[in-house]
C-alpha cells in the first residue's frame, strides 16, 4: 500500500526533509543463518562479456548518420571573450553546424576556469571537428584570477553561506583538556579520471529525444535534460547499459549532452559528444583541496574534551563545498565539537562529488590529529579511539540502526598485535610501521526505488528494473538478491536496466545507495512473484499456501513434497507471473551509517622519501554482505585509489595563471598495479535489523576513507614524522622528517635546559 | 602520412638522403606520443623494423656490436645482460613489458631525453653510437653524441645504425626514483661502475641535467664521489620534482651504488 511519509533524505551526506510517497514494506528480513545465494561469492554476471569486448559501453554506440562535436574550450583561468569568430570553423572539411555563446546554456563567453566550455562543433568525424575548431578566430581579455583559498575566504568569495555547527562549548572543552593538539592538514586536488571519458549521443525523432550516456543517474539525466529543454520527461529516454566508471563525477547530464541534444537538434543527426582523456583531466570535476586547521584536546586518560575544525574547500568556479567535517561531528564520542567549513569560489575547475566528498579529506586530516593526540598522551591509538567510542548519534541524539565499530575494533586487534614485528623490520635507511584509521559515511540509501520480476514459463526469471550498473557489481547483487527469495540458482535470473523506457524508476547510483536502495525493491518484486507462484500451485496440488514454499527450484511442501518450479511455470503458456516491488521507507528516528576500520603496513626510505605500503587490512560494517567477491573488489579498488591519494596523485596548477599543468595520465600519476599492496578485506556482515527487508548499507565509498589516515598514522610510526599534507611525494616525507628532526632537537635542547635549571 | 619501409640498411639510407624530413621510426614509443599529441608533423614515416642490419647483437675480440633495433626486453636477455648488467637493469624499469617489448636503443638514443633510462648505463661503459649514411659510417662517443635536451649530433642523412662498446666488466649498477612504482619517467636515475681493473668510479646521472651526464674518479675517491656526482648535475625544477630533491636524491643513490658495487 502506497503511503504518504515525511522522511529526511541524504545523498552524499546531505540531508533533506520531503514528503514522500513509499510503498510499505511487509517483509521480514531473512532469518539467521547461511542462505543460498546471497552472502555466498558470485562471480560477476556479465564479467565474460565485459571481458570478451561484447559489452556495449556508451563509447561504442554508433548510429547511422552520427556526429561528432569537438569543444572550444577557454585555455585561461578567468577570461573574457572580446570577439569570437566561428565562419571558418563553419567552413572547414565535414562540419555541419557550430554552437557559440547563446547557443547553448553551457556555453560561455566569460569564463571563470581552465576548460570552461565557449563553443562546439558537429563534423563528419572527430577528427575533422577537432580540426576545424583550430580555425575558430577567439580574442580573449584575460583576467587577474582568483586562486588562493584563504584570501578568496577573506574576501567572502564563497559558493555558499559558511555552514558553522557547534555542540556543547567547545573554550570549556579546550580547559578541561590536559592536552591539546593543533595541526594545520592540506589535501590536494585529485581526479577522477574515469576509464570511460565523460560523454553523450544525443537522438531527436520526433519530438522524442534519447540520451545515450555515461552516468550514474539515469533518472537524473531524464529529469535535468527534460527540465532545461522543457521537454515532458517521458519525451526524454536516458539508455546506459555499461559504464566505465564515474565515481561521482557522473551524476548529471554534463554539459557535454546538452552540446550533443543542441547539435542534434541542429542538424537533425545524431551527435556524439566525448570528451578526450585532456578533457577529462580539466572540466569534468575534481576532489577539491582542503586546508584543515584542527584542534583536540583530551584527558590524561585519553577521553576527548573537544574537537575543533576550521575548514576551508577549494571548490572552485562552481559546485558544492562538501562536508569536511562531518567524520569530526560523528566519530567520536566527544561533548564539545565546532566545525566551520567555508566553499572558496575560484577561478578554478569545479569540484564534483568524489567517493565520500568531504568525508575523505576530512578523515585525514582527523585520525591523523588523533594519532598526534595519542602519542601526546602516550596512548594506543587504537585504545583512544575505544575509549572515545560513541553509542549515538551525537549530532541530534538519534540511536544508530545499527553500529558494529567496536566489533570492527576487536578483529583489528590481531593485525595490530603484529605492530611490533612490522616495526622490527627496520632495516638500514627503510623504516617500517604500522598505523590504523576508522571510517564513518552514510551509505542507508532511501526511498523511492522499484522493481519488476517477471517469470516465464520456462521458469526463467527476469528482474526488470531502470537503474544502472556503474561498474559495482550491481547486476550480479540484484540477480543474487531475486535468487535466494525465488529459491532458484544464479543462472535463471537475469537483469535487465539501463534504460529508463524500460523499467520502473530507481535510484542514483552515488552516496553509496544502490545496493541499501535497489536491493530491498528487488527482493520485494521477487516476493511477490514468488507468493503469485505459491497461489498457483496451492490450487494445481490442493495444498494450503501457508505450507508451500520455493526451494531449489522446487516447491516443496511442509509434509515433504516437492515438485519442479516448471511445472507450475509452464501453465503460464504464452503468460508471464509479474512481481511488483519498491523500496520501502528508511527507519524513522535513526541515523544510519556505515562503520569501518583500516590499517596499513609501510615501509619508509628515510633517505630518498620513498615510501611502500606494504599491506592493507580492512574491516569494514556495512550490514549484510550480498555477495563477498564484489564486496571485496569495492575494497581494493577503494583502497587502490585511496592510495594514488595518498602517494601518487595531484592535478598541479600553474601558481600564475591558474592553467592545469597535469591534463595526461603521464603527468597526472594514477598507481598501477605494481604500487598496490597486499589487501585483506574483512567484513563484519551483520544485518542491520531496522534497515529494509535486507539489513544492508552501501559499500562503494567507506573503503577509500580511512585509507589516506592509515598510511599517514604508519609513518608516524615508523619514523616519528607528522605527514600532514598529501599527497606524500618522497619531498614531502623528506621535509616532514626534517621537521620531526628539528622538533626532536628543540625538544632535547628543551630537556637540557630544564635540567640544567632544576639543578 | 606516408610510411616507407626499406628492407635493406642501404636502401634505409637512401632513402634518408633523399628526404631528410622521413621520421625514423623503430618501437614508436616516443614518435607515436609525439604524433599522437600533435607535437611533430612529419612528411612521413621512416620505417626501421624491416631492416635486417639494424638486429641482433655479436661480439667480436670482445667487442659488441648491437643493432638499433634492439628493443629493452632483448637487453634484459642473457647472455647480453650478464655482459651490461647495468643496462638490463635499467630495461626491467622502462615503463610496462609492452613498451620494453617495442621501445629500442637506437629510438632511445635518437630521443635523447634527458631521462633516456638506457644512456647513463652505456655511458659508464663509455659507448660509442655507430651513425651511417650513405656517406659512410662513422662512430661517436655518446657523451659527445647527446648535445641538449631532446638534441643529438645525428646529421640529417644519418641514421642510428647501433652502439659498439667494450664490456668493463667492472661492478656496475642501476638505479631510478620515481613518484610511482611503474610506468614513470625518472625524477632521477643513475648508473655507476666500480671498476676495479682501472681504478676508477664512473657515474651516469639521467633527468638531473640538459643531458645525461658521466662523473668519474679514481677509486680512492670514493668517500667524496657523491658529493662530486651530485655537484656535477644541472637538475631543474619541474612537474616531477625540484632541483634541490634531484640533487639530494643523486646522493644518497651513488652512496648506496658504491656500497652495492664495491664488493
Amino acid at each position: 500500500m502506497a503511503r504518504l511519509i515525511r522522511t529526511e533524505k541524504e545523498v552524499e551526506g546531505h540531508y533533506t526533509e520531503q514528503w514522500i510517497v513509499v510503498d510499505e514494506d511487509a517483509l521480514d528480513q531473512w532469518p539467521a543463518g547461511p542462505l543460498q545465494t546471497v552472502g555466498k561469492p558470485a562471480p560477476r554476471v556479465d564479467g565474460r562479456e565485459r571481458a570478451r569486448g561484447e559489452a556495449t559501453y556508451t563509447a561504442d554506440i554508433q548510429l547511422p548518420g552520427m556526429l561528432h562535436a569537438a569543444v572550444l574550450r577557454s585555455p585561461h583561468a578567468r577570461a573574457r571573450v572580446r570577439s569570437l569568430s566561428l565562419s571558418s570553423v563553419l567552413a572547414a572539411p565535414g562540419v555541419r553546424a557550430v554552437l557559440e555563446p547563446g547557443d547553448s546554456h553551457v556555453l560561455t563567453d566569460e569564463p571563470g576556469y581552465h576548460g570552461a566550455a565557449v563553443a562546439a562543433v558537429a563534423a563528419d568525424t572527430f577528427a575533422q571537428a577537432r580540426a576545424a575548431l583550430a580555425q575558430a578566430a577567439v580574442e580573449w581579455e584575460v583576467l587577474e584570477p582568483l586562486l588562493d583559498p584563504d584570501q578568496a575566504v577573506e574576501k567572502g568569495s564563497l559558493v555558499s553561506e559558511p555552514n558553522v555547527s557547534e555542540r556543547g562549548a567547545t573554550e570549556r572543552g579546550v580547559s578541561e583538556a590536559e592536552a591539546v593538539v593543533e595541526a594545520e592538514y592540506r589535501t590536494q586536488t585529485v581526479l577522477h579520471n574515469s576509464l570511460e571519458t565523460h560523454q553523450a549521443v544525443c537522438v531527436w525523432e520526433s519530438g522524442r529525444l534519447d540520451v545515450y550516456i555515461s552516468t550514474q543517474f539515469l533518472w537524473g539525466v531524464r529529469a535535468t535534460v527534460a527540465e532545461q529543454l522543457e521537454l515532458p520527461p517521458d519525451k526524454v529516454r536516458v539508455v546506459c547499459n555499461f559504464m566505465g566508471g564515474g565515481f561521482g563525477s557522473k551524476n548529471g547530464p554534463g554539459e557535454y549532452t546538452f552540446i550533443a541534444a543542441e547539435l542534434a537538434r541542429r542538424t537533425g543527426r545524431p551527435v556524439r559528444c566525448a570528451l578526450t582523456r585532456r578533457e577529462e583531466n580539466l572540466a569534468t570535476g575534481n576532489r577539491n583541496s582542503t586546508i584543515q586547521r584542527l584542534t583536540a584536546g583530551a584527558r590524561s586518560d585519553g577521553t576527548l574534551t573537544v574537537l575543533k575544525g576550521d575548514y576551508v574547500n577549494s571548490v572552485g568556479f562552481e559546485g558544492w563545498s562538501p562536508s569536511t567535517g562531518g567524520p569530526m561531528e560523528l566519530l567520536y564520542a566527544c561533548e564539545n565539537v565546532r566545525v566551520a567549513e567555508h566553499g572558496a569560489k575560484l577561478n578554478t575547475p569545479p569540484n564534483a562529488a568524489f567517493r565520500a566528498p568531504g568525508f575523505v579529506e576530512g578523515t585525514f586530516g582527523l585520525e591523523c590529529l588523533m594519532d598526534e593526540l595519542a602519542a601526546r598522551l602516550d596512548l594506543d591509538p587504537l585504545e583512544l579511539r575505544m575509549r572515545n567510542y560513541a553509542d549515538s548519534d551525537l549530532v541530534d541524539g538519534r540511536p544508530f540502526s545499527s553500529k558494529n565499530l567496536l566489533e570492527c575494533y576487536r578483529r583489528a586487534q590481531p593485525h595490530w598485535a603484529r605492530r611490533e614485528e612490522v616495526r622490527a623490520r627496520s632495516q638500514g635507511p627503510w623504516k617500517h610501521g604500522m598505523g590504523l584509521a576508522s571510517q564513518v559515511w552514510y551509505g542507508g540509501g532511501g526511498p523511492p526505488s522499484y522493481a519488476w520480476v517477471r517469470v516465464g514459463s520456462d521458469g526463467r526469471v527476469q528482474v526488470v528494473t531502470a537503474m544502472q550498473d556503474i561498474g559495482t557489481g550491481s547486476r550480479t547483487a540484484m540477480a543474487q538478491i531475486a535468487a535466494e527469495e525465488l529459491g532458484l540458482s544464479l543462472d535463471r535470473i537475469e537483469v535487465s536496466l539501463g534504460d529508463t523506457s524500460r523499467g520502473p524508476f530507481a535510484s542514483i547510483s552515488a552516496g553509496s545507495s544502490t545496493i541499501p536502495s535497489m536491493g530491498p525493491a528487488v527482493r520485494s518484486a521477487a516476493a511477490d512473484a514468488a507468493r503469485q507462484i505459491v497461489e498457483i500451485a496451492a490450487q494445481r496440488y490442493h495444498l494450503e499456501e501457508r505450507v508451500l514454499s520455493l526451494r531449489n527450484g522446487h516447491i516443496v511442501s511442509a509434509d515433504g513434497g516437492s515438485w519442479p518450479i516448471e511445472e507450475i511455470t509452464e501453465l503460464l503458456g504464452e503468460g508471464q507471473i509479474l512481481g511488483k516491488g519498491a523500496r520501502g521507507p528508511n527507519p524513522t528516528g535513526m541515523r544510519t551509517l556505515t562503520f569501518g576500520v583500516q590499517l596499513a603496513e609501510v615501509a619508509v626510505d628515510i633517505e630518498t622519501g620513498e615510501v611502500l605500503v606494504d599491506r592493507i587490512v580492512a574491516i569494514h560494517d556495512v550490514g549484510r554482505v550480498i555477495n563477498p567477491l564484489g564486496a571485496s573488489s569495492q575494497v581494493e579498488g577503494g583502497i587502490i585509489q585511496g592510495i594514488g591519494h595518498t602517494l601518487s596523485e595531484d592535478r598541479l596548477l600553474d601558481p600564475g595563471t591558474g592553467t592545469v599543468l597535469t591534463q595526461t595520465l603521464d603527468a597526472y600519476k594514477l598507481p598501477t598495479i605494481a604500487d598496490v599492496p597486499e589487501i585483506v578485506a574483512e567484513f563484519v556482515d551483520r544485518p542491520d535489523e531496522h534497515l529494509t527487508n535486507l539489513g544492508s548499507k552501501g559499500l562503494g565509498e567507506p573503503p577509500i576513507i580511512p585509507t589516506s589516515a592509515a598510511i599517514a598514522n604508519a609513518i608516524r610510526d615508523a619514523t616519528g614524522a607528522n605527514v600532514r599534507s598529501l599527497p606524500i611525494t618522497r619531498e614531502e616525507m623528506l621535509r616532514a622528517l626534517r621537521a620531526a628532526r628539528e622538533r626532536e632537537g628543540l625538544e632535547r635542547t628543551a630537556e637540557t635546559v630544564g635540567e640544567v635549571r632544576s639543578a | 602520412m606516408e610510411v616507407v619501409s626499406p628492407r635493406t640498411l642501404e636502401e634505409a639510407l637512401r632513402l634518408r638522403a633523399a628526404e631528410p624530413g622521413l621520421m625514423p621510426i623503430e618501437g614508436g614509443t616516443d614518435v607515436m606520443v609525439d604524433l599522437n599529441f600533435d607535437r611533430r608533423r612529419p612528411v612521413g614515416l621512416l620505417n626501421l623494423n624491416e631492416v635486417p642490419e639494424l638486429r641482433g647483437w655479436s661480439r667480436d675480440d670482445g667487442l659488441l656490436r648491437i643493432g638499433a633495433s634492439l628493443t629493452y626486453a632483448q637487453v634484459r636477455q642473457r647472455p647480453l645482460a650478464d655482459t651490461l648488467p647495468a643496462l638490463a637493469e635499467a630495461a626491467r624499469t622502462v615503463g610496462s613489458p609492452q613498451i620494453q617489448n617495442r621501445g629500442t636503443l637506437g629510438g632511445n638514443l635518437g630521443t635523447a631525453s634527458p631521462a633516456g633510462d638506457s644512456l647513463p648505463p652505456l655511458l659508464i661503459e663509455r659507448a660509442d653510437v655507430e651513425l651511417a649514411s650513405v656517406r659512410g659510417v662513422r662512430t661517436l662517443a655518446l657523451e659527445r653524441f647527446l648535445l641538449g635536451p631532446k638534441r643529438n649530433a645525428l646529421a640529417a642523412d644519418e641514421l642510428i645504425a647501433g652502439i659498439r662498446v667494450r664490456p668493463s666488466g667492472a661492478r656496475q649498477t642501476f638505479m631510478k626514483v620515481g613518484p610511482r612504482n611503474a610506468m614513470v619517467i625518472a625524477v632521477v636515475s643513475l648508473a655507476l661502475a666500480v671498476d676495479r681493473e682501472r681504478e676508477e668510479l664512473r657515474a651516469a646521472y639521467g633527468s638531473a641535467g640538459p643531458v645525461p651526464g658521466l662523473v668519474t674518479a679514481s677509486t680512492g675517491e670514493r668517500e667524496t664521489f657523491p658529493e662530486l656526482v651530485a655537484a656535477a648535475a644541472e637538475p631543474i625544477d619541474d612537474l616531477r620534482g625540484t632541483a634541490a630533491y634531484r640533487r639530494h636524491a643523486l646522493r644518497v643513490l651513488v652512496g648506496r651504488a658504491l656500497e652495492r658495487c664495491w664488493a
